[in-house]
This record gives structure tokens, C-alpha cells and sequence, in this order.
């Protein structure tokens, strides 16, 4: 009885839904797809064709602030690049909300793949929600480009689509351990994890090599919580598991997540009266950890990223005012990879011209060559980008302070 | 093995926890004793009590640093604030999502359905109004154990630990006196055990429910600005997993047994936080739920039985 009351009222709302929405992506196509439509769009923009480059990332939820730092630099991209105006057709920006959630992942792509003018994709930023939206952009044959996805396992999926403009953590966590061990003289390190796709492998990878550099390690998974990401951990929990860390005398704790529950994880440490160092990852390097956490149990925390400091790169000081001026925030974590991200489509864009699709774009990827603010763009055959290097950051009187790179800092 | 050192310092941390499951657990097994249903909102009565203790709490401390005899006052007004915050959305809650349903003579799926509703409504309404990122309260005391207050076992008890129990231990005995010797708990207990004859003896049974809400929505209110004085803050997520916990713990001791709720309550934060040593945080919830299906097996009703309706 229940059911066939559910099935007689929700099924027309979806069928009219799926009308609704397979309405306006077939009046966009329209628009986008061919040169000589002379649709409204067309007509203002002197019938040059009409791209739209997606950004998918968490722009809800607790880590939403990653997400933001990405679509701000993906928009000035797009904006940039038709106020030049000597492109051969006319980009748009649109975005889906994942909340980093693997979970709300695909649905977010699809949203994307329907929409008929968009031809590249930016992100999307988690690993976790890479790696159950990418089959989707695979059959779609729409190509994505992460600025932030660093699980090293992404790359082994056998997506063409996937490109991502950042090393992965095989590169991340050896980088990390190496240096806790042989920078910082960790010998009894206590390793987290979140549970996640994103930080489970980090942590073994950091484990693996701190190990072989001959220090102790512990580890323990220890969920996201529900506060934070779609995890299914209890802010509850942190209190017990600095407990466990403090008795276990390590000396240093190694944090494979994001910033969002390393805060909780740090400020339990804190009153648990843990006095040894901490360091994470890339998750973690946003000045919402310091917030979060507090400056006096942030400060001297240890963070690593992949991504470069350009503050000191004179060719990224006109992208670090803009992305000013258009987000009302300082650039953050991974905006200038988003940033470069979106340039590496625009520029396949501008190559392929006018007549540019998917396919094309898909195509013309893996031989792209760009330079951009944080590196030298250029893919490997399973998508991971060319050369690595790992930066180490440390927060100091409040705030994230570059130490150079890992191996030389 | 994992216990066999610290153990106390597992056991007090699990053992606050488990105050504040109880605390909440009780708000869904009067709701359930009054009214067989179960009342999915009352997370967000939580989390209001959360934000209400949060606000109370910033706006009275302002830029002091407060200490002695002054730190208690504070944390009295942020309990004060944050047990009314929930009082009232309880007592909303059941105006607006409750009893237009019991007026129609609505079946019980209804009210769950609606109860859900108002959970979405309330935890995105909270997001909206108060930020999507947690907020964390100004400490009335110093949290940092380097002072502890006294010491079980070797081990020293933060003052955080001490305001939990101490809070929960005087509402747990007030609640209890209440329910079992005023005049308000023999309401309670006459709606429960057959809520037809009691309206025909003279009780107003609308009246007993809305009290009986409102006195769950204290006590969930006030764990809210309980839990939002630890490391994790204020959010508007916060009810999520606290409020499946107590539900569970309820459950555990026997929905509808205000007892049962308060023993539930507290073996479920105990045993989490022991587990969490021995096997690991991400297991903490196979444990509970593998005891709890284990409990169910052999007690189908928990621990102590349903029986709000006798006096406990």
C-alpha cells in the first residue's frame, strides 16, 4: 500500500523532472554545439560558439573552503581568458556541488554531463569523489583535470578521462616522512588516518618510508566525522584517541586527512596535555585549520602539500590580486592549480579552435604543454603530471609559512 | 592487552560521553513512553541546545578570562540557556510537527515522516542562520589537564569531565524525583501506561505531552551546551551521531524506561571508549551495535524492560 503510493507519486515527479532538465541541457547544446544556430547566446557574442568549463568540488559542507579556493580560480580563468578577447568562441563557467562527498560525487557529475556545452571539467577536488565519479566522465568521454585529487590509486582506474595537475601521495607521504624523521628526529611517530580513500593510502605510504627510515610507527584509522566530511566518525571520539596517542609516548603525530577533523584531533591532543609535534598533509593546509584549531595549538604544526608557494613567484602576483578582487578572500590551498588547471583546458581550447568538442578535447590532453604559475603542465600516459615536488609549510604566529621544498628545507 | 595500562584514563572520557548519551537518550524514551513514537527530531533540540548555551555563553564572558566561583556561574547560564534553547524547540517541535498529526488521528508513520522533516528542517535552518563551520565556545574554565581537578586511579580528572557529571548527576536524580513524586510524573506515567483512561480520570493528555517534551528538550538542550563546550564546538550537524547514539542507548536499556535510558546512556559511552584502545576508532561502532544485537537477543525489550508506565 505504502509503496505503490510512493511509486504512484514519486515516478511522475521524476519522469517530469528528467523532461524538465533534458529540456534545458538540449537548448544549451544548441546553442554551444553548432556556430550557425543564431540562438539568443549566439547572437550577443557575435555567433562565436559557446564552452563551458565545470568545476566540480565541495561547495557546501564542512570542507567547503578547499572547494571555494578552487572555483574562484577557475572562474578568474574563464573570465580572464574572454576578456582577452581574441578567442575564437566564448567560455562559460558552471559549477556542481559534491560536498567532497563520494557519495553525492556522481550525481554532481551527471549533472555535468548532461549539460551538452560543457567540454572540460575541472576537479573534481577529493580524491574519494573522483574515484566514484570518474567512470561516469570516462563514458561520457568528458575529459577532468583535479587541481587537489592526490590519491595515488586514481591513476591506476584506466580512465582516459582523468588528468589531475598535482603529484599524488606516493610522492606526498614518503616526502612527509622523510622529513619528520630526518629534519624533525621523529622516532616514535603515531599515524592517523581518516578513513578515507584519500587518507588511507597517504598513511601507508608515509608509514612504509618512516618505517624504513627506522622509526617506530603506530597507526590507527579514525573516521571523518559527520561535522566535517560525509564520514561516519564521532566528534566524541577524539578525546579517547589523543588518550591512546599520549600513551603511547610518541613523539610526533602524522595526520592523513583534512583540515576539518585534524582542528578536533589537535585540540584533543591539546587537553590531553600531548606536548609532542604534529604534522598532516595537504587536506590540512588551509588557514581554517589555524582558525579551527586555535592559534596556540595550531602554531608549529607541520603541513605538506604538493602545491607550491607562489606568493615569492613573481608571474603569480597578478593572479593573487585578481583572485582577490574576484573572490573577496585571499587565494588559498590549490586555488593557483585550479587556476592552472583551467588554463591547461583554455589552452587546448584555443588550439582546437572554433570547432572544438569533448572528444577533441579529450584527445589533445595527454600532449598539452603548458606553462603555468605553480609548474610545467604536462601528463603522463595515466594522467599524473610530470615531475613531482613536495613543499612543507609550518604555522607560525598564526600563520602558514612556507619552508621550501621537503628535500632541501 | 590495551587496557591494562591507563585504564581510568579511558574509562572517565567514556564515561562523560555516556552522561551525555543518557542525558539525551531520555528525551527520546519519555517521548516514546507518552506517545509510542519516536521523536527523530530530538537531535536538533540538541543542537539548538548547543547553539543556545553557545551564544549565552560568548555573549556573558565576553573578552574576560574567568576563574573560580565565576566559572561556575558562567557554565550555570550556559546550561540555563542552552536547556531553555531546548526546551522551546521541543515544545515548537511538538505544536507544529506533532499534534496537527494526533488531531487527525494520523498513523504513526505519518509522525515519523514528519519528524524527519523537521530534522532537515531545523539542522539546515541552523546551517543557514549560524554558518556551516563549527563555532567554538569561550572556555568559562580552563580545559587543559595540566590542572586537574582531582585524580581516580592515578589519573586526573579535567574540569570538563567533573562539570559533565556533576551537571548530569543533578538533572538524572531531579528527573527521576520528578517522574516518580510530583504531580507532573504521575501525568507522565498515567498517559503512558493508558493514555485513554487517563484523559477520562481527569488528565489533560495534551498538556502532559507538551511537558513531557518540554522536559526532554531541557535535558537534550543541556547536553547540547555540555558537548559543545568540549574540543568539537558548536555545529549545525552536531545532533547527527549523538542523536543515533542515544537512540541506541535507549534502546539498550529499554525504550520507555527512564532508568533504562540512564544505564543505556552510560554503558554506551563506557564501552566506545574502551573499545577504541584494543581495536581501533573505526571499529567503536561495531562493538556498540554488535552488543546491542546481542542485548536485544536475549532482552527483546533492553536491559530494564518498557515501563514508563510503572513507577520505576
Amino acid at each position: 500500500m505504502l509503496n505503490r503510493r510512493v511509486v504512484l507519486t514519486v515516478v511522475p515527479l521524476v519522469v517530469a523532472g528528467m523532461a524538465l532538465s533534458a529540456c534545458g541541457s538540449s537548448k544549451k547544446s544548441s546553442s554551444g554545439g553548432s556556430s550557425t544556430g543564431g540562438s539568443s547566446t549566439a547572437a550577443n557574442t557575435g555567433n562565436k560558439p559557446t564552452f563551458t568549463i565545470a568545476y566540480e568540488g565541495p561547495l557546501s559542507g564542512g570542507n567547503a573552503q578547499l572547494g571555494l579556493n578552487m572555483k574562484f580560480a577557475v572562474q578568474l580563468a574563464v573570465n580572464e581568458a574572454n576578456a582577452a578577447g581574441d578567442l575564437p568562441f566564448t567560455l562559460k563557467y558552471t559549477d556542481a556541488d559534491d560536498q567532497g562527498s563520494p557519495d553525492q560525487s556522481p550525481a554532481a557529475a551527471q549533472k555535468l554531463i548532461d549539460d551538452k556545452s560543457v567540454i572540460a571539467v575541472v576537479g573534481p577536488a577529493f580524491s574519494g569523489a573522483t574515484k566514484a565519479a570518474e567512470p561516469k566522465f570516462a563514458d561520457a568521454s568528458l575529459a577532468t583535470v583535479s587541481p587537489s585529487a592526490t590519491s595515488p590509486t586514481l591513476a591506476d582506474g584506466g580512465w582516459k578521462t582523468f588528468f589531475r595537475v598535482v603529484a599524488d601521495d606516493n610522492a606526498q607521504g614518503p616526502a612527509d616522512a622523510d622529513y619528520a624523521t630526518k629534519k624533525l628526529g621523529a622516532k616514535n611517530i603515531f599515524a592517523i588516518d581518516d578513513a578515507s580513500a584519500y587518507g588511507q593510502p597517504l598513511e601507508k605510504a608515509f608509514e612504509d618510508q618512516a618505517k624504513s627510515d627506522g622509526a617506530t610507527v603506530t597507526h590507527q584509522s579514525v573516521p571523518g566525522t559527520t561535522q566535517c566530511q560525509a564520514g561516519s566518525g564521532n566528534t566524541q571520539q577524539y578525546p579517547g584517541v589523543a588518550t591512546t596517542i599520549k600513551n603511547s609516548g610518541a613523539d610526533t603525530v602524522f595526520y592523513a586527512g583534512y583540515y576539518c577533523d585534524f582542528a578536533l584531533l589537535a585540540k584533543a591532543l591539546n587537553a590531553a596535555g600531548f606536548t609532542g609535534k604534529l604534522m598532516s598533509d595537504d587536506g590540512s593546509l588551509d588557514p581554517k585549520y589555524i582558525e579551527q584549531a586555535g592559534q596556540n595549538v595550531a602554531e608549529g604544526t607541520y603541513i605538506s602539500c604538493a602545491c607550491a608557494d607562489i606568493s615569492t613567484n613573481s608571474a603569480a602576483q597578478d593572479f593573487l590580486t585578481k583572485f582577490k578582487a574576484l573572490a573577496k578572500f585571499d587565494s588559498g590551498t590549490y586555488s593557483p592549480e585550479a587556476f592552472d588547471a583551467a588554463n591547461t583546458i583554455i589552452s587546448v581550447l584555443k588550439q582546437l579552435g572554433a570547432g572544438a568538442t569533448r572528444e577533441k578535447v579529450l584527445a589533445a590532453l595527454p600532449s598539452v604543454d603548458y606553462k603555468g604559475i605553480t609548474k610545467e603542465v604536462k601528463f603522463q600516459s595515466n594522467g599524473n603530471i610530470s615531475g613531482t615536488a613536495v613543499y612543507i609549510y609550518q604555522v607560525k604566529g598564526g600563520k602558514i609559512t612556507s619552508l621550501g621544498l621537503a628535500s632541501t628545507s | 592487552m590495551c587496557l591494562t595500562h591507563h585504564f581510568s584514563s579511558y574509562f572517565i572520557p567514556g564515561l562523560a560521553n555516556g552522561f551525555l548519551y543518557a542525558l539525551i537518550a531520555l528525551g527520546y524514551t519519555l517521548v516514546y513512553g507518552v506517545l509510542q513514537l519516536i521523536n527523530f527530531a530530538h537531535s536538533e533540540v540538541f543542537m539548538s541546545g548547543g547553539f543556545g548555551g553557545l551564544f549565552a555563553l560568548n555573549a556573558v564572558i565576553g573578552s574576560k578570562t574567568p576563574s573560580g566561583l565565576e566559572s561556575a556561574g558562567f557554565v550555570v547560564i550556559g546550561l540555563v540557556a542552552g536547556a531553555v534553547s531546548g526546551g522551546v524547540v521541543a515544545f515548537v517541535l511538538e505544536r507544529v510537527a506533532y499534534r496537527p498529526l494526533r488531531r487527525r488521528h494520523a498513523p504513526k508513520l505519518a509522525f515519523l515522516i514528519s519528524a524527519i522533516g523537521m530534522s532537515y528542517f531545523l539542522q539546515n535552518l541552523a546551517g543557514k542562520e549560524f554558518g556551516r563551520d563549527a563555532r567554538t565556545m569561550k572556555a568559562p574554565f580552563t580545559l587543559t589537564p595540566s590542572k586537574p581537578l582531582f585524580t581516580v586511579f592515578g589519573e586526573g580528572v579535567t574540569v570538563y569531565y567533573a562539570v559533565i557529571a556533576v551537571a548530569a548527576i543533578t538533572m538524572l536524580v531531579l528527573l527521576d524525583r520528578m517522574v516518580n513524586a510530583t504531580r507532573l510524573g504521575q501525568g507522565i506515567r498515567a498517559v503512558a501506561q493508558d493514555a485513554d483512561t487517563a484523559s477520562l480520570m481527569g488528565v489533560d493528555i495534551n498538556r502532559v505531552i507538551a511537558q513531557t517534551f518540554i522536559v526532554g528538550g531541557l535535558l537534550g538542550g543541556a547536553a547540547g551546551f555540555l558537548f559543545g563546550l568540549g574540543t568539537a564546538g558548536v555545529s549545525y550537524t552536531m545532533g547527527f551521531v549523538p542523536g543515533v547514539k542515544a537512540f541506541t542507548a535507549a534502546v539498550l536499556g529499554g525504550i520507555g524506561n527512564i532508568r533504562g535510558a540512564m544505564l543505556g546512556g552510560l554503558l554506551l559511552g563506557v564501552i566506545e571508549n574502551m573499545a577504541q584502545p584494543c581495536i581501533g576508532a573505526n571499529w567503536i561502532d561495531v562493538v556498540s551495535f554488535v552488543i546491542l544485537v546481542l542485548v536485544l537477543m536475549v532482552r527483546p525489550t533492553g536491559l530494564l524492560g518498557e515501563r514508563l508506565g510503572r513507577s520505576a
